[in-house]
């Protein structure tokens, strides 16, 4: 049978990558340590799949077409294009997907009341593209995108992401396959993007998410509700719905803050985490 | 509650995001072919990044087209 063998949760922001210059040197250097050794671990864990909760920033899903959950069945990904590469200064890359397992997923999906969308195109921003580029610097492990809608409100539930998560778990531990599945999942904490507070970072918010995944209490995180998280998490803060995913799939699993820093130069408070049982 | 969507306007801001273009104000030929209010087509024009986000693009769309326009 398929394992999960590994768990990890990360912020991602294009300035990341894109602006190292502009970050304060020692919280720079304290968070991409973080990444660094989170990237350590997972290697050690030796994943053959990585499934990826995250979301799209609306340059693959417009207005007019905006799915709550959306599975990726593409053979590869630009992780990222060479146009988002400029913005992210990332080399341009292609990763693998995984459509047999992809596919897989979405007509397990079917049978158990999660009627996932699915895309054969997907042009990854910094949600794939800036934790991998430290995560899995060489990209030979295939990923399996599951996008879920965190930037065009009305966006699905906590608790509902929660329960989708806890699916994707359960279809990994009853693949008959007998493959080594890691888990991450980007975005958050908090911030500002786009609105009138651009830059806000609330670092206490963010201490309250990470204290409660230190502890695997997250009843009081799934009972958020999008206007919570607004007031205190910022449109950004929204993106946790991607890490509630991902801590669906390993009940009881804990989240150890390898960093955290509220980078004001990034307009995030950023960190890594690694989950473990 | 959900904020106001102006959809005309994150129809705009999606064509030229996807292009990776980024600017400090929309051009009359990147408006051609879009239903919009007058608000919403001098907002556009102006790289009006509050007003933009009052009149309900996504704050997404308006820092990816925009991104010149913020601070920070």
């Amino acid at each position: 049978m398929a394992e999960i063998v590994a768990a990890a949760l990360t912020s991602h922001a294009p300035l990341i990558t894109g602006r190292p210059d502009i970050g304060k040197p020692e919280q720079r250097e304290r968070l991409y340590a973080g990444f660094h050794e989170l990237g350590r671990r997972l290697a050690a864990a030796r994943p053959e799949l990585i499934v990826m909760f995250v979301n799209d920033h609306l340059q693959n899903f417009p207005y007019s077409n905006l799915p709550a959950f959306c599975v990726g069945l593409a053979d590869e990904y630009d992780a990222p294009s060479a146009g988002g590469g400029k913005f992210m200064r990332l080399p341009p890359r292609k990763l693998r997907g995984d459509r047999a397992w992809a596919t897989a997923l979405l007509e397990a999906g079917l049978d158990a009341g999660f009627d996932f969308a699915y895309s054969y195109e997907i042009e990854s921003w910094d949600e794939l593209s800036v934790p991998l580029h430290f995560l899995t610097p060489d990209g030979v492990v295939p990923v399996l995108p599951i996008y879920t809608n965190c930037a065009a409100p009305p966006l699905p539930r906590l608790r509902r992401c929660h329960a989708m998560g806890g699916f994707v778990g359960d279809f990994i531990r009853a693949h008959p396959a007998r493959r080594r599945v890691a888990l991450v999942a980007s975005g958050g904490i908090s911030h500002w993007v786009g609105t009138p507070d651009t830059g806000r970072i609330n670092p206490e918010w963010d201490h309250h998410v990470l204290d409660h995944i230190a502890r695997a209490d997250l009843e009081p995180l799934l009972g958020l509700t999008h206007e919570d998280i607004e007031r205190d998490g910022g449109n950004g803060g929204q993106e946790i719905r991607n890490w509630i995913a991902l801590l669906g799939a390993v009940p009881g699993w804990k989240g150890e803050a390898l960093a955290y820093e509220p980078v004001a130069e990034w307009i995030t408070g950023c960190a890594t985490v690694w989950v473990h049982a | 509650m959900i904020p106001e969507v102006s959809y005309a306007l994150n129809k705009v801001l999606t064509a030229v995001a996807r292009r990776h273009a980024m600017k400090p104000a929309l051009s009359d030929e990147d408006l051609a072919g879009h239903t919009l209010s007058e608000p919403e087509r001098a907002a556009l024009k102006a790289g009006n990044i509050d007003a933009l986000y009052r009149l309900g693009a996504n704050p997404y769309l308006i820092r990816r087209v925009f991104r010149a326009n913020f601070k920070i």
